[in-house]
């Protein structure tokens, strides 16, 4: 950008009129704004339909785009669920389902979900559109790479469907993939089935590797002028710590499947100890399959925060603005992020406290796991803080935000019961694992994302979803999942096994068959529910009412561009400069209710503004 | 800090400002490129994969029934008549780090906008590479000449094939594809694109010498992984 | 309606549900009550925790809702509050954390009386194998493994020989007496777990993991694996009986040793040659 540091004032909203005498975007000292340090961005526009939509630079289309292509994958995992609830709860119905394609589905579903459709969803659909918005920049700082990660996670997501068609149809090993079983006979797509997932994990990564050195750059160094790491919306400090997280843990799955494949196509044993099956001593021996799974947990459970981190960051920011009032202890909550991000990768051997492994590490890694509770609760008791002396507007985005904090804090306590060595022992394993990180992982970070499509819809498209097809696909689906995965802790009180194609008729399972059959009638009508949401979407954007500049009255820098929806680079001609941070909700003295991250301090000088 | 000066920015005396410093707006890391530190990250995040191959080794190593061969044995080269142990790995390791000291060469000259000194060593430093591979290609056919596979070794435990060859394999990979990066670095320093600033053929992004200190970064950190391989695989 | 109030149902139906449930763990068999304690003391504090958290939730949406005109508090932070709030959860945690370190210790580490049990473990089926007189289990290795010799037992480990061989998925044990469950596969991973014993812990294969428990409760139960190990997991069943000392000694009587089994495989091979001969 130019040099000029009188360039002060360059966006007035609609706050802007000061309350006493000053004039409206005076330029007085107090308004002072360090002159940028970086060259205004160099930008490739796109002319033809391709380079618009198609191999498009600019982030926001990608971001669209990775939705897309992730709603889409979910949608197939969300089939996936369906046909294992139909097994387990009316098997007679499902008779067309043997129990390789029962532990497919199972497998498949699992991979789908949470790498595939909420990993992809949030860094690459979320960050995607929002951080070069909301940091006040042009567009993600390296788009050509921004671009190929897209479609290196399109490649890998053709791959991963193509294991559905390969002979022996997709892997079957659980989404965990644990060798020795994942690579032998008696695991259904033990072939070309495991090869294909593991190369689609890897493309995968190097995908995202691409995207994720963007978002970070983006956030490290171009941030608009103003636009301290403490003025950044909680959005982006949870995007962007996930983004770290994901560049250290994913080299430990990349690694994992490497090595995995190496094992099934060249013979190696890396993970592959002398095995006895169906009467012959197989050719490996001497591998360790413990290894494979502190891999895949060293990346697995960081996973589980980048999925976490990002969904926390959103709503911290939905809540804010829909209570009217300021995120409760903002430092707290960056800080929270931070630190549950860099203990998230000392913790991963509880999920393997009955795997075998030395059982001294139990001790460490308890004790760690429940450190990490306390960041955690930190930032649930600072939402419903934040809620408190509110002024909530209890429209659809604020069910959704009140349905994850139900959700989360649920899941977060089961979290506890798992994290504590010794009352994981019983319940590792059981579906009550399953109820957990379902409600925790699975509805949580739904929630989080519904409700960021309910708030952000009118910024991509310029048109509001209809609020009353809103409320009834919140309800559906809140009680719904919640009615599904409540009851199902108590099956794994029960001590009903995960992974369990078919009961038999243990003698206290017997008992479980009508809670079965209730939770897979549920499954199907919040899957079925979803179905609101993309007919809303499609008739939203024909017919819904024009959202104009700022529906929300939020102050953060997205809603702030020239045009809504923003244009390729964002910002017009001029970047916009940050005086304060995105939080200024309801401050006494303001005119309105909000003030905007860009409204100068010589705006509302009659104001007892606290932190800027 | 405080005498540190980027244009456009002042830093701040003591920790309290080296906390400011790094919070303050628009950028963490004052003056430094994006895709500078691009590369730093990426490194950071080859870091951990190369850190995974090596835990993994030192696992699998250490748990595996059968015994470890002996590496200087293995490695052993037959020279005039007597086993030189660790001998290729010796001149390898050289080659490798001399390239080092070219590119770092490569990268002054580059800065000091001298195109040709800076294209006839971002040439030797590929060059450099190139033997590298080569002789890494000699040693893996030795090996397999010697019945080492990825499967099975004649001399212990099966898992140092397996580990070898795909550990070595893979930072084999890096030093090509940094080769071949080279190559056309070198190429478009000589056609003067950096002088010119001519846009990247795929990216569109202005070229800048910068971009030369870059690959640089990249080829440094493939010489200081060897190091480690070196270690682990040759010395212990 | 006011969604507050729906919220509110969900957390009433959620405690009545708990409270009403028919669905609840089976009556523990084993000296592991104490984790059943374990999880009623997370179960009131967590549980407490959830109630708390989303009753004040459902208070605010109540009392705060939006209003033309109210202004919402301008506080960005409460320091004091923040810090109560943070030593009130850590001593929480810590509180949970504590007896959940002190069960795990007394499970790793295995009384001294215990009888040791080999479980092997394959695709998809369970056999155990019981130290003879003894009371050491003789060595093995999975090479060994062939119809002759089903365990693998190493051939020239004098502990092996009187070794009692179950070579079938029921096992009986003694009541109120600890037993080391020593686990082992032969091909994939699988895990020895009986529900009302609480207790469980992986089947790997090339290395023997363990775990202990001491049955108190005469009866039958059933064995299901835990780890996933192929298509055959959901079938992979087994059955223990927990029967009082005479019951267990009768029933380990007619139990076969590793030398009857030689023996009696020496008298087939030996009755084959002679009619061979014939
Ligand atoms: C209402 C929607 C959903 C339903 C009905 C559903 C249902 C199921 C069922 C029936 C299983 C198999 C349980 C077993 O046999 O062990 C399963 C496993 C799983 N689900 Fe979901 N699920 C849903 C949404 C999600 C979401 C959003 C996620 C994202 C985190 C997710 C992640 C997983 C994972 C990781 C597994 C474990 C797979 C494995 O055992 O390898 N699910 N789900
Ligand atoms: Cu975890
Ligand atoms: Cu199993």
């Amino acid at each position: 950008m130019s040099e000029d540091n009188n360039d002060k004032i360059i966006i007035q909203s609609q706050s802007s009129e000061s309350i006493s005498g000053g004039g409206s975007g005076s330029t007085t000292d107090i308004d002072y704004v360090r002159p940028a340090e970086v060259g205004d961005q160099d930008l490739y526009h796109g002319h033809s339909f391709i380079t618009k939509w198609v191999f498009c630079q600019d982030a926001k289309v990608i971001g669209v785009q990775y939705f897309l292509l992730a709603t889409f994958t979910g949608i197939i995992g969300l089939i996936l669920s369906w046909l294992m609830r139909l097994q387990l709860g009316f098997p007679e119905l499902a008779s067309f389902m043997t129990a390789e394609h029962y532990y497919q589905f199972v497998t498949m579903h699992g991979m789908i979900m949470v790498v595939y459709f909420l990993t992809a969803l949030f860094l690459g659909g979320f960050g995607n559109f929002l951080i070069p918005l909301m940091v006040g920049a042009r567009d993600m700082v390296f788009p050509y790479l921004n671009m190929v990660s897209f479609w290196m996670f399109f490649i890998a997501v053709v791959v991963l469907l193509a294991s559905f068609f390969v002979p022996g149809g997709p892997t079957g090993s659980g989404w965990t993939l644990y060798p020795p079983q994942s690579i032998l006979e008696g695991t259904p797509g033990s072939g070309m089935g495991i090869l294909l997932m593991c190369l689609s994990l890897i493309l995968f990564v190097a995908g995202f590797t691409m995207g994720g050195l963007n978002y970070l750059i983006t956030v490290l160094q171009a941030r608009t002028r103003g636009m301290t790491l403490m003025r950044m919306p909680l959005t982006v400090w949870g995007i962007f710590t996930a983004t770290v997280l994901a560049m250290l843990a994913f080299p430990a799955l990349l690694v994992g499947s490497l090595m995995m494949s190496l094992d099934k196509i060249l013979g190696t044993s890396f993970f592959m100890p002398t095995i006895l099956q169906a009467g012959e001593v197989l050719e490996y021996g001497g591998g360790s399959p413990i290894l494979f799974q502190h891999l895949f947990w060293f990346f697995g459970h960081p996973e589980v925060y980048i999925v976490a981190l990002p969904a926390f960051g959103i709503i911290s920011d939905l809540i804010s603005v829909h209570s009217r009032k300021n995120i409760f202890g903002y430092r707290m909550m960056v800080w929270a992020i931070v630190v549950i991000g860099g203990l998230s990768f000392f913790v991963w051997a509880h999920h393997m406290y009955v795997s075998g492994m030395n059982p001294w590490f139990g001790f460490f890694f308890a004790t760690t796991t429940l450190i990490i509770a306390v960041p955690t609760a930190m930032k649930v008791y600072n939402w419903v803080l934040t809620l408190w002396r509110g002024n909530i507007r209890l429209n659809t985005v604020m069910l959704w935000c009140l349905g994850f904090i139900v959700t989360f804090v649920n899941g977060g306590i089961t979290g506890i019961f798992l994290g504590n060595v010794t009352v994981d022992v019983p319940l590792s394993d059981t579906y009550f694992v399953i109820a957990h990180f379902h409600m925790v992982m699975g509805i949580a970070p739904l929630m989080v994302i519904m409700g960021a499509v309910y708030h952000w819809f009118p910024l991509v498209t310029g048109r509001m979803l209809s609020e009353k097809l809103g409320k009834w696909h919140f309800w559906f689906t809140f009680l719904g999942a919640y009615s599904i995965y409540f009851p199902m802790h108590y099956l794994g009180f029960i001590g009903v096994p995960r992974r369990y194609f078919e009961m038999y008729d243990s003698p206290y399972v017997t008992s479980a068959v009508g809670m079965n059959e209730f939770i897979s009638t549920a499954a199907f009508i919040v899957g079925a529910a979803q179905f609101i949401l993309i007919y809303n979407i499609i008739k939203s954007l024909k017919t819904g009412k024009p959202a104009g500049k700022n529906p929300w009255q939020a102050n953060s820098l997205e809603w702030l561009t020239p045009s809504v929806p923003p244009e390729h680079g964002n910002w017009g001609d001029r970047l916009p400069v940050v005086h304060r941070w995105p939080y200024d909700y309801s401050v006494p003295g303001a005119k309105e209710d909000f003030i905007t991250q860009t409204t100068p301090p010589s705006d509302v000088t009659n104001s007892e503004v606290e932190k800027t | 800090m405080s005498d540190l000066k980027i244009e456009g920015y002042e830093f701040k005396p003591g920790y309290r400002g080296m906390a400011e410093d790094t919070g303050s707006a628009q950028t963490m890391f004052k003056g430094v490129h994006w895709g500078k530190a691009m590369m730093w990250i990426f490194l950071l995040s080859d870091t951990f994969i190369f850190s995974c191959f090596l835990i993994s080794y030192m696992k699998g190593r250490g748990s595996t029934p059968v015994e470890w061969p002996n590496p200087s044995e293995v490695f052993a080269l037959h020279v005039g008549g007597v086993d030189v142990p660790l001998l290729l790995i010796a001149i390898m390791t050289f080659v490798l780090i001399t390239s080092s000291g070219t590119m770092a060469l490569a990268v002054k000259y580059g800065y000091e906008k001298n195109r040709k000194m800076c294209g006839w060593l971002i040439l030797a430093t590929a060059i450099g590479g190139l033997t590298f591979v080569g002789m890494q290609a000699f040693e893996w056919s030795k090996l397999i000449h010697e019945g080492v596979r990825p499967w099975e070794n004649p001399f212990g435990a099966k898992q140092f094939g397996s580990f070898f060859f795909m550990i070595t394999g893979f930072h084999g990979t890096h030093v090509s594809i940094g080769v071949i990066f080279l190559f056309i670095y070198a190429y478009k320093t000589f056609a003067g694109h950096y002088d010119e600033r001519k846009r990247g053929w795929f990216t569109s992004i202005k070229g800048d010498y910068v971009e030369i200190e870059i690959l640089g970064l990249y080829w440094h950190f493939v010489d200081l992984v060897w190091v480690f391989i070196f270690a682990f695989f040759y010395l212990w | 309606m006011h969604p507050g109030i729906i919220f509110f149902l969900v957390i009433l139906g959620s405690v009545l549900f708990h409270i009403f449930t028919p669905w609840y763990w089976t009556d523990v068999a084993s000296n592991w009550g104490s984790m059943d304690d374990t999880i009623t003391l997370t179960f009131w504090v967590g549980g407490g925790v959830f109630i708390a958290v989303c009753l004040f939730m459902v208070y605010c949406v109540f009392k705060f809702s939006y209003k033309e005109g109210r202004r919402a508090e301008y506080k960005p932070e409460d320091k004091k509050l923040e810090k109560i709030l943070t030593w009130a959860t850590t001593l929480g945690v810590a509180a949970l954390l504590a007896p959940g370190l002190i069960v795990w210790n007394q499970y790793i580490n295995v009384p001294k009386n215990a009888i040791h049990i080999d479980v092997m473990a394959w695709q998809w089926g369970w056999q155990y194998r019981l130290p003879g007189e003894d009371g050491k289990l003789g060595s093995t290795k999975i090479k060994n493994i062939n119809d002759n010799n089903p365990f693998g037992i190493i051939l020239e480990d004098p502990n092996g020989k009187d070794d009692i061989l179950i070579q079938s998925d029921v096992i009986h044990l003694k009541n109120n007496r600890p037993v080391k469950i020593l686990l082992r596969s032969v091909d994939v991973l699988h895990n020895w777990y009986v529900p009302q014993f609480r207790a469980k812990m992986d089947a790997v294969p090339g290395v023997v993991t363990y775990y202990w428990f001491e049955p108190n409760k005469a009866g039958e139960y059933e064995v299901l694996c835990a780890e996933y190990c192929g298509v055959g997991h959901y079938g992979m069943r087994g059955r223990v009986f927990v029967k009082n000392e005479e019951d267990y000694k009768n029933w380990l009587q007619e139990q076969e040793t590793f030398s009857d089994l030689i023996a009696k495989q020496e008298e087939i091979e030996f009755s084959k040659t002679k009619l061979a001969k014939k």
